[in-house]
């Protein structure tokens, strides 16, 4: 979230009327999908009171479907509300969710993992140009320069597999990826200095767990670093137990994170936490080919294995 | 005559401050964040934007040890951790949210059981407020009562002036003291004016009104319609300058080990989990429920206070967009 | 022979075929650094990787997991899991910034007393070459500013004025 240093471009990606009209167009669907009782719920975004702001809104009166909208605001990742952390929210029945490109990859991965089945879902798939970052200037319209860090490198602004798509975004410039870039600064750092880096960063978690609980994947009943018998990881956010759960959440996430970068959007600390997800998203893919996609792959990396896996680690 | 003091002064202030041994805890700046956090000299003072996380952990810390155990062959020695230790402490640049929320937590921790890692710290510390300039859309202390002038909590209270430097008002003896033991820092004036303070926008809230609305409501849809959506996660405790709960835990091995308190939240699931495996708050709109009913219903019927100085920093950063200002709105509409 | 340093070395081994190999090694009287502690498990499926961070996180200087060769596990395929679950943890660490020539991972089977003694005596010198693992233990003494009672850095503040 390195916002200061993108601030200078702020021409606009999409004219304002796109989002307009996707947000009518999503109206218009989520209102015909409530009366003709296709669906019981519709998991979308509403406006928030102040500028600039979005949030998850759950619809099931037809007649408050005009009250979701489509933004450059609507920066949660909505598949949080299909898991089992949060049964009960969307009801029961066939279950309507607007998701952004980087939104159906999770959708993807719970599929994948059993926690959601295609058929009870109808997906509002959302092209997207990319959501305001976090600590952004909001007041200006989306730019490169209020731009989120994951959306600079977004492939999936038109997403694929959805029920209906709506919107067509224009051409987008490719911009610079300081995602990818801070993680190669990092790589290229001796491991005393990655120590430091991290050791500063986790010190100031306060373990108010909103990585955890925005996280479409940490859905399970019993978090690990909850239990206190026996003690795996400490509860009090002291600098040693900060770095174990980071460790530990970073380990629970690799091969099943979608990089969706909630993690890091919820941190009121500014804590990173995506490159880490990043980091082992990319050692999984050089060392088994495993990529977060849009397509359901049955099981994940960590799952399954291959006799001649690499060993050479291995003594 | 009112005292002023310049900004160059109110740094060499913190640097006599620390000089002589006292801790100074200010707004500072690290990379993209402004916490309060101890300052090594005057110059780390960063008035510029309200820290992210609130002043309370100067009096509640975040995390910190009661005692600590050792398990010898005369059984099990336990060593208290003296109060009395806490250093002598300065908090500089506290903004009138998070210094009205002190005098705010005083009745809890001294009520019942007077909690003497709370009070002792309380008494350790002066509070150097700031009146406010950088409201923003988030910001509603003064729908709750405060504003951005107000002095409660302070000891000495700095209002910037056009000229540059800050007015300062002794409000206590602890101000006072501050200002006489370091008086070659301050100047007197008949004319200084101060700047104009940036009032937040928006609807003023009727306390009394919401808490008659509460009283009649612990059953409502609107419970389920506001927090449905919430995450579960402690963001808005842990920012809150009045949110106090804790939990204690025994960490270390059989054979020694602290027991430490540490921040909690009514937001966790676990938070109200009791060992029968029972849940009494099973359902998150009913953990929203409990924060909104402990800082505009309970903690009024017990102390006549509200928890809630309007500094907006849930609203900033509630991943999911609960804006407690607009249900309150929304409350008060009836 | 006397040593300034002797490392705590904490070894995750499967109790089929490392165990075994290291019984073997103790029952033929061959001789292995008594620095390492082992701690036996059913098998390297198992061992979770927060047990390797909590032996480092509790002191230990280097850790050793092994288990069964490939195709020898007692439950089939435990050992090919955990492989992949190791290969992914080592680059996590190594990203925090943990030394990874603290952390050793080998196969050593029932029949391979010999080299059970060879990799902890391998481990065991690396490790006193290098020195104590000072990066957790510092960490597990840190507390956060608000907690602390010690003013060691007021002085230090106290001195650069």
């Amino acid at each position: 979230m390195n916002n200061t240093a993108q601030k200078h471009d702020a021409t606009p990606l999409v004219a304002e009327s796109y989002y307009a009209a996707v947000t009518d167009a999503l109206r218009t669907e989520a209102a015909r999908l409530l009366s003709e009782g296709v669906v019981t719920a519709v998991i979308g975004y509403k406006e928030g009171r102040r500028h600039g702001t979005a949030g998850p809104a759950i619809v099931v009166d037809p007649a408050r479907a005009n009250e979701l909208i489509f933004s450059a605001a609507c920066v949660n990742n909505l598949a949080l509300y299909l898991t089992k952390a949060k049964k009960g929210v969307a009801g029961t029945g066939k279950i309507a969710i607007v998701a952004k490109g980087c939104d159906l990859r999770a959708l993807a991965g719970l599929m994948a993992e059993s926690q959601i089945r295609r058929e009870d879902l109808h997906i509002i798939g959302v092209a997207c140009a990319g959501v305001f970052g976090s600590g952004a200037d909001r007041r200006e319209p989306l730019s490169a320069g209020n731009l989120a860090g994951k959306c600079r490198e977004c492939s999936v602004g038109a997403p694929e597999g959805a029920d209906i798509v709506i919107g067509t975004l224009p051409p987008l410039p490719e911009l610079s990826p300081v995602e990818a870039e801070e993680l190669a600064r990092l790589e290229a750092m001796t491991p005393a200095e990655r120590w430091a880096f991290w050791k500063e960063n986790f010190a100031r978690c306060i373990r108010c767990f909103a990585c955890r609980q925005v996280c479409p994947f940490c859905y399970c009943e019993q978090c690990l670093c909850d239990r206190n018998r026996p003690q795996a990881v400490e509860t009090t956010p002291r600098p040693a137990g900060n770095m174990a759960w980071h460790i530990v959440r970073a380990m629970h996430l690799a091969g099943r994170c979608a990089g969706c970068a909630e993690c890091e959007r919820a941190c009121p600390m500014d804590i990173p936490l995506n490159l880490l997800n990043r980091k082992m998203a990319r050692e999984l893919k050089e060392l088994y080919g495993h990529e977060a996609g849009l397509t359901p792959v049955e099981k994940g990396p960590l799952v399954i294995y291959r006799e001649d896996d690499d060993q050479s680690f291995i003594k | 005559m009112p005292k002023t003091i310049t900004e160059q002064n109110l740094r060499l202030l913190i640097d006599s401050l620390i000089k002589e041994g006292t801790r100074v805890i200010g707004p500072r700046r690290t990379g993209t964040i402004t916490l309060y956090e101890p300052l090594a000299r005057g110059e780390e003072l960063d008035l510029n934007e309200l820290p992210r996380r609130s002043a309370k952990e100067v009096f509640f810390p975040v995390c910190e040890n009661i005692l600590s155990f050792q398990r010898g062959e005369e059984g099990v020695k336990v060593t208290d951790i003296d109060p009395c230790a806490f250093p002598e402490t300065v908090l500089i640049g506290a903004r009138p949210c998070d210094a009205a929320a002190a005098p705010v937590l005083d009745s809890v921790f001294s009520w019942d059981y007077k909690d003497e890692f709370f009070l002792q710290r309380r008494r350790k510390t002066t509070v150097i407020g700031l009146a406010c300039t950088t409201a923003d859309d988030a910001c509603f202390c003064s729908a709750v009562g405060l504003s951005p002038a107000d002095s409660k909590g302070a000891d000495l209270f700095l209002t910037p002036v056009r000229e540059g430097g800050y007015l300062c008002e002794a409000l206590t003896d602890k101000g006072k003291t501050l200002i006489t033991s370091h008086a070659r820092l301050f100047a007197e004036t008949s004319a200084a004016a101060p700047l104009s303070l940036n009032e937040p926008a928006g609807v003023k809230l009727d306390l009394h009104k919401i808490k008659g609305w509460l009283d009649e409501n612990f059953e409502s849809p609107i419970w389920k319609e506001i927090a449905d959506r919430c995450a579960g996660c402690g963001s808005c405790a842990f920012l809150c300058p009045a949110c106090h709960c804790f939990d204690i835990v025994d960490e270390g091995t059989e054979a020694e080990g602290h027991r430490r308190k540490f921040w909690d939240a009514c937001g966790f699931g676990k938070f109200t989990d009791h060992a029968s495996g029972h849940n009494p708050r099973d359902a998150q709109p009913k953990r929203y429920r409990n924060r909104i009913m402990h800082k505009f219903k309970y903690y009024d019927d017990k102390f006549g206070q509200t928890l809630c100085t309007g500094c907006g920093r849930c609203i900033r950063w509630c991943p999911v967009g609960i804006d407690i200002k607009a249900v309150l709105e929304e409350i008060q509409k009836g | 022979m006397k040593h300034d340093f002797e490392p705590k070395i904490v070894a995750f081994v499967c109790t089929w075929c490392t165990y075994a190999g290291a019984d073997l090694a103790g029952t033929s009287r061959m001789q292995y650094p008594a620095n390492v502690r082992v701690l036996k498990f059913p098998c390297t499926g198992r061992i979770d990787p927060v047990f390797i961070l909590k032996a480092f996180q509790k002191g230990a200087d280097g850790v050793l997991v092994s288990g069964c060769h490939p195709g020898d596990c007692h439950y089939m395929a435990g050992n090919f899991h955990a492989r992949r679950r190791f290969a992914a943890f080592r680059k996590l660490l190594e990203f925090v910034g943990v030394d990874l020539a603290r952390l050793e991972f080998s196969w050593v089977s029932a029949a391979e007393g010999g080299k059970w003694v060879e990799v902890v005596t391998d481990l065991t010198e690396r490790i006193r070459t290098m020195g104590p693992l000072a990066e957790f233990k510092e960490l597990e003494t840190e507390e956060h500013w608000s907690g602390r009672l010690e003013t060691a850095e007021l002085k230090e503040a106290y001195n650069n004025i």
